[in-house]
């Protein structure tokens, strides 16, 4: 049965993630206009379509807003936080070459986001459990050949706190 | 504790007034992209901001830049106008700097080059009647 829609595939967590604009911390608000009609819009259009929910995943916190058939050139703009507003002209270009030129302008470079990644790992140790926000794993039985859980398979008697707690009890009675 | 502007969370937004009833503030709608975690889908999920517009020049329908104020200035209203970024009606196109509406632009209307053939017959008609009226009076 395959996925409901024209290209389902941008419905996918891997497309999303595939995305490479990852905007610098100043951008606030992005503004695309272009238009459902014409040749020199086709570009934009594509870039709506295609790379938008890319970008807005990777920038949850950036507002992106479209509008369409307001201008008869097609422009994107982007505010960011010290008041500098920045235009980009996008008529008759392609979607990736929009892509590219944003990235050169506001995104941040291949080595920030290395650096950051970087420092993530550092942050995290993988050997410790705990909540998602700050652990890999929760508890040791998620593991694959460790015990399982036991609110999922109980446990053996012998390995039953119970059990230990009542042979100790019998061995200093 | 409001530390730098930290009255509230987003610092610059863009939406379109909805309301200019209340005195000296606008009711504005922001939209942003919200993805379906079942879906993956992006869906516009709106809100609406009070923004303090102290000349009262929003009208319904404008996008508006809002910025946010350092402390909040009544309990609803924590942005103020920065900016009317297109104003309804009167949109002015930010590449070529002239007036349009929709995908046309409106300055090209009142040029005589796109006036057609019945147009300027009819227009050298209604000169000519001048010119008539005039010698005879």
């Amino acid at each position: 049965m395959p996925m409901k829609g024209r290209f389902p595939i941008r419905r996918t967590l891997q497309y999303l993630t595939q995305g490479e604009i990852v905007f610098k911390g100043a951008v606030k608000v992005m503004t695309v206009n272009y238009n459902t009609r014409g040749e020199l819009s086709e570009g934009a259009r594509k870039f709506v379509f295609f790379n938008i929910p890319q970008i807005q995943y990777k920038n949850p916190w950036v507002q992106i807003m479209m509008f369409k058939n307001m201008t008869p050139s097609p422009f994107l703009k982007f505010y960011l936080d010290s008041g500098e507003q920045v235009l980009v002209d996008v008529e008759d270009k392609s979607n990736n070459e929009i892509v590219e030129h944003i990235k050169k302008i506001l995104g941040k470079s291949e080595e920030t986001l290395h650096k950051e990644e970087q420092e993530k790992k550092k942050r995290a140790h993988p050997a410790t459990f705990g909540p998602k926000k700050y652990h890999l794993r929760e508890c040791m039985c998620e593991i694959e050949g460790q015990i399982p859980c036991p609110a999922l398979v109980t446990l053996p008697k012998e390995m039953t706190g119970k059990y230990k707690a009542a042979m100790k009890e019998k061995a200093t009675s | 504790m409001s530390g730098l502007r930290g009255a509230v969370h987003a610092k610059w937004i863009i939406g379109k007034v909805i309301g200019t009833k209340m005195h000296k503030t606008a009711k504005v709608r922001v939209t942003r992209l919200v993805l379906d975690p079942y879906l993956l889908k992006f869906f516009n999920k709106r809100k609406t901001y009070f923004a303090h517009d102290p000349l009262q020049q929003c009208a319904i329908g404008d996008i508006v830049l809002l910025k946010a104020l350092p402390e909040r200035r009544t309990k609803n209203v924590k942005h103020e106008l920065a900016e009317i970024v297109f104003k309804v009606g009167n949109v002015i196109d930010p590449v070529t700097g002239k007036a349009c509406a929709g995908t046309r632009f409106l300055e090209s209307l009142t040029d005589s080059e796109s006036l057609t053939e019945a147009d300027t017959t009819y227009l050298s008609e209604k000169l000519q009647e001048l010119n008539v009226s005039s010698t005879e009076k």
